[in-house]
């Protein structure tokens, strides 16, 4: 790797780690989002940052009418099934914008004027179209603009919508037992080309050409790696207010509400085990009786538009030694695998001066149990979890504009029995 | 580049290398039961029961494109067999691509050792090499091959992985320290866990080789063939060996290649001839040609490491039925076989399929296995070639 490069790569994900380690993870729902069933939003301009130091004008929706700070991705919808959802929205750029819900029956569109796919708010901010639509079914959605859709989704005007099943709503994402989980994150995947934002932030709209479209930035929820492993509202992105940052026990569930937020698809690849995809666009993979459709994959390609449910669990069964280190003698942990239990780790592993040790990396094979590590490597792993890269396999798309690592990636963290999960 | 300046560098790299062994490094294999550190068992030692022994190399090397273009790569090479004293030796400017092919036993206690031999020809790179197991399940982060959650083993020293190969099916293997070069550069290959089932008559397979553990015989196979899916970008390896910035975002592969080879390499049954620059060492070992008696069924374990691009690919005139998807047999919870018959696969990186052609009642002849995005139809600017191979049923 160039050294120029790999020095300010360090540099990036040194500072990162730090603001993992050091900010205090405020105490929140699952998802971040906001719930209700009226919601108020304005498309409006504002800058994000990428992690390697550049800044972009981006359109967002903004939570609030004429008020609340651009965002990208949008506010997360988090409704009830059941509800009658009504989302008015004004707007403050100089073009029309609209909003489209793939996936709800029904919505009417009311105020405003009359666009191409659905009403639209005209620029001014003093225009408002309200649209309306019962969520009858539960599961994971998106919506974004109907409005010039490949230039508007590209400059940031797309978010996730979250129906709340009936049945056991805070642990299941549908209305069955196949869908339940521990926890729940947000996989909204995207990438942008910074020419069209460049042209845009320059007023010349005629120079914004999609035929040479070339994306050089791929996110998780607006935000490129490292940056997705910084805490949700961190006030130096004021603008991408959502983080990704998974966290389970062994023996947990994981939910992943995956979405495909930009233009291209994106095999998401999840380290540590396969997931079982239970749902796509909102449907449970089902012949009628829960998920019995649902299919295990360790990638899953996730495409523009749509969505994908998936659960994620971990036990360490049939590693063929003790992920705990234990001799015969001591107690099981929680969940842990028996027939493993005592058996001796199988390998020596080579001296310090043989290896390189990674930042997320504990010094110690076994979990929740902290080894040596030279000063300057690891040190970014406080519980000493097990870590695993959650990322696009299309590597590629793990840079930050020809700065490695980055990009569509972050890290999921396994946690000791014990160990107060700080993004619960 | 200039011979006499490249002979000089691999010398000073040689004492490098030398100094590095005695300072810090040493080959180390850790394979039960063997003593002389060759990852085999001969003579007097003895094979554990239900173990296997792997031993790779980690370094560099050159590939030749189907339209003549050289390319210098990272890449992973076979070293088990030889002996300690003689694996940098052996390992040096030896990457093959796609890397040796793994095959392993559902169940068995697999000691995979890599070697860092490091990168001959950048001299000014210390990179650190691993291995990951892609897609096994429940791994933990000392066997992931991750490097920013574990260690990864520097120039003239070895790691030993151990994994006990839980579940049957097509994975794959690749470096994943700076993955995005690295994987770009090469070190990618094919990997699959065979299941116990194998060895018995299930469902009249008297083949008696299967994908999985089906119960039935379902996906019973007689014959089957990695088909790994990746491609180069040309102007990104030129930049590398030139030591030059390297082009990540603007990376655009114009090579696509099966098994490390463009058409018609493809369907070279033999390996290619070795590039003078790696010192005449073969490192496009493997063939794509497939070649079948009519009424066998083929099994083609898919995958797919390309660094840049989506892949669709397409066999015409013998359906495909898809058995497997990253490494999981296609059933439902209920039992229900959910295999299906298609004309084409896409893959992203990182995700396989396993796809058995039944070849009962296909006329004996020649038949294509080729990318439906024709663009990656080609080696660069020459046309007719790329991402296609041939079935020959006889
Ligand atoms: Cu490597
Ligand atoms: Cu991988």
């Amino acid at each position: 790797m160039e050294n120029t490069s790999k020095r300010k790569t360090i540099g990036i994900w040194l500072l990162s780690a730090v603001v993992v380690l050091f900010a205090a993870f405020p105490a929140h729902g699952a998802i971040d989002g906001i719930t209700g069933t009226t919601f108020n939003l304005t498309a409006r301009p504002g800058y994000i940052s990428t992690a390697e130091g550049g800044s972009y004008l981006m359109w967002g929706y903004a939570n609030g009418i004429g008020s609340g700070a651009m965002q990208y991705p949008g506010p997360t919808l988090i409704v009830n099934q059941g509800d009658v959802v009504t989302v008015n929205l004004s707007n403050q750029l100089t073009m029309p914008v609209s909003i489209v819900f793939p996936g709800q029956s029904a919505v009417t569109a009311t105020g405003g004027t009359p666009g191409l796919l659905t009403r639209e708010a005209a620029p001014g901010g003093t225009d408002t179209v309200s649209y309306t639509f019962t969520a009858a079914q539960p599961g994971t959605y998106t919506y974004y603009s109907g409005t010039r859709p490949e230039l508007q989704i590209e400059m940031g005007l797309v978010g996730a919508l979250i129906v709340r099943p009936t049945t056991n709503p805070a642990t299941q994402a549908y209305n069955h037992p196949d869908s339940q989980f521990d926890h729940e994150y947000l996989f909204l995947l995207s990438e942008i080309d910074p020419i069209i934002h460049d042209q845009v932030s320059a007023g010349n709209m005629a120079l914004v050409d999609n035929t040479t479209y070339f994306p050089v930035y791929w996110m998780i929820n607006g935000r490129t790696g490292p940056d997705t492993m910084t805490p949700a509202n961190n006030p130096l992105l004021p603008n991408q207010p959502y983080n990704s940052m998974p966290m389970m026990h062994p023996g947990e569930k994981i939910l992943l509400r995956m979405i495909g937020g930009g233009r291209d698809m994106h095999p998401f690849h999840t380290h540590g085990n396969h997931h079982k995809v239970i749902a796509r666009d909102g449907r449970l993979l089902s012949s009628g009786v829960g998920a019995d459709l649902a299919e295990m994959a360790f990638t899953t390609t996730v495409v523009p538009g749509s969505t994908a449910d998936a659960i994620f669990g971990w036990t360490g069964d049939r590693l063929g030694w003790d992920m705990y280190g234990h001799t015969a003698g001591d107690p099981l942990q929680p969940n842990e695998y028996a027939p493993d239990h005592g058996k001796p780790f199988p390998v020596t592993l080579p001296t310090q001066l043989e290896v390189t040790n990674g930042q997320f990396f504990s010094g110690s094979p076994f979990l929740g149990t902290m080894g040596y590590i030279p000063p300057g490597e690891g040190g970014f792993n406080p519980n000493s979890g097990f870590l695993y890269m959650w990322h696009s396999h299309n590597e590629k798309e793990i840079v930050n504009n020809d700065i490695f690592p980055g990009g569509l990636m972050t890290m999921m963290i396994i946690e000791a029995p014990g160990v107060v999960l700080d993004n619960p | 580049m200039k011979i006499r300046r490249v002979l000089s560098i691999i010398g000073l790299q040689f004492i490098g290398l030398i100094f590095c062994a005695l300072s810090e490094g040493v080959v180390n294999v850790q394979c039960p039961g063997d003593i002389d550190g060759d990852a085999q068992w001969t003579g007097a030692e003895v094979q554990p029961p239900n173990t296997q022994c792997i031993h790779l190399a980690a370094g560099d090397g050159f590939v030749t494109m189907a339209d003549g273009h050289l390319q210098y790569t990272f890449g992973f090479s076979e070293v088990t067999g030889v002996l300690p004293e003689d694996v940098m030796s052996t390992g040096m400017l030896a990457a093959e691509f796609p890397g040796p092919t793994i095959k392993v036993k559902e169940g068995s206690n697999v000691y995979l050792t890599l070697t860092n031999v490091g990168m001959i020809r950048r001299p000014d790179l210390f990179d650190p090499h691993s291995v990951h197991f892609h897609g096994f399940p429940n791994a933990a982060p000392i066997f992931d091959g991750e490097p920013m959650a574990s260690l990864a083993i520097n120039m003239g020293s070895s790691l030993t992985y151990y994994y006990q190969a839980p579940e049957p099916g097509t994975y794959m293997y690749h470096c994943h320290v700076e993955a995005t070069e690295h994987m770009q550069m090469g070190m990618l290959a094919n990997l699959w866990v065979t299941p116990l089932q194998d060895g018995t008559t299930v469902g009249g397979c008297t083949a008696q080789q299967y994908v999985f553990n089906d119960g039935d015989g379902s996906t019973c196979y007689d014959l089957d063939f990695p088909i790994q899916l990746s491609g180069f970008d040309s102007i990104f390896h030129d930049l590398h060996i030139a030591v030059q910035p390297l082009p990540f975002a603007m990376m655009k592969d114009n090579y696509p290649m099966i098994n490390g080879r463009g058409y018609p390499d493809t369907i070279n049954p033999n390996p290619l001839s070795a590039p003078a620059e790696n010192g005449g060492i073969q490192s496009q070992l493997m063939s794509s040609l497939i070649t079948a008696t009519a009424g066998q069924k083929i099994l083609l374990r898919v995958s797919s490491l390309g660094t840049v691009d989506f892949y669709t690919l397409s066999v015409l005139g013998i359906p495909m039925r898809v058995v497997g998807r990253d490494a999981r047999i296609l059933r439902s919870s209920s039992g229900q076989n959910l295999s299906y018959i298609t004309n084409s696969v896409t893959l992203g990186g990182g995700e396989s399929y396993d796809i058995i052609l039944d070849t009962a009642g296909i006329a004996p002849g020649t038949y294509f296995l080729y990318a439906k995005d024709l663009n990656n139809l080609s080696n660069n600017t020459e046309d007719f070639g790329g991402m296609m191979t041939e079935i020959v049923i006889l």
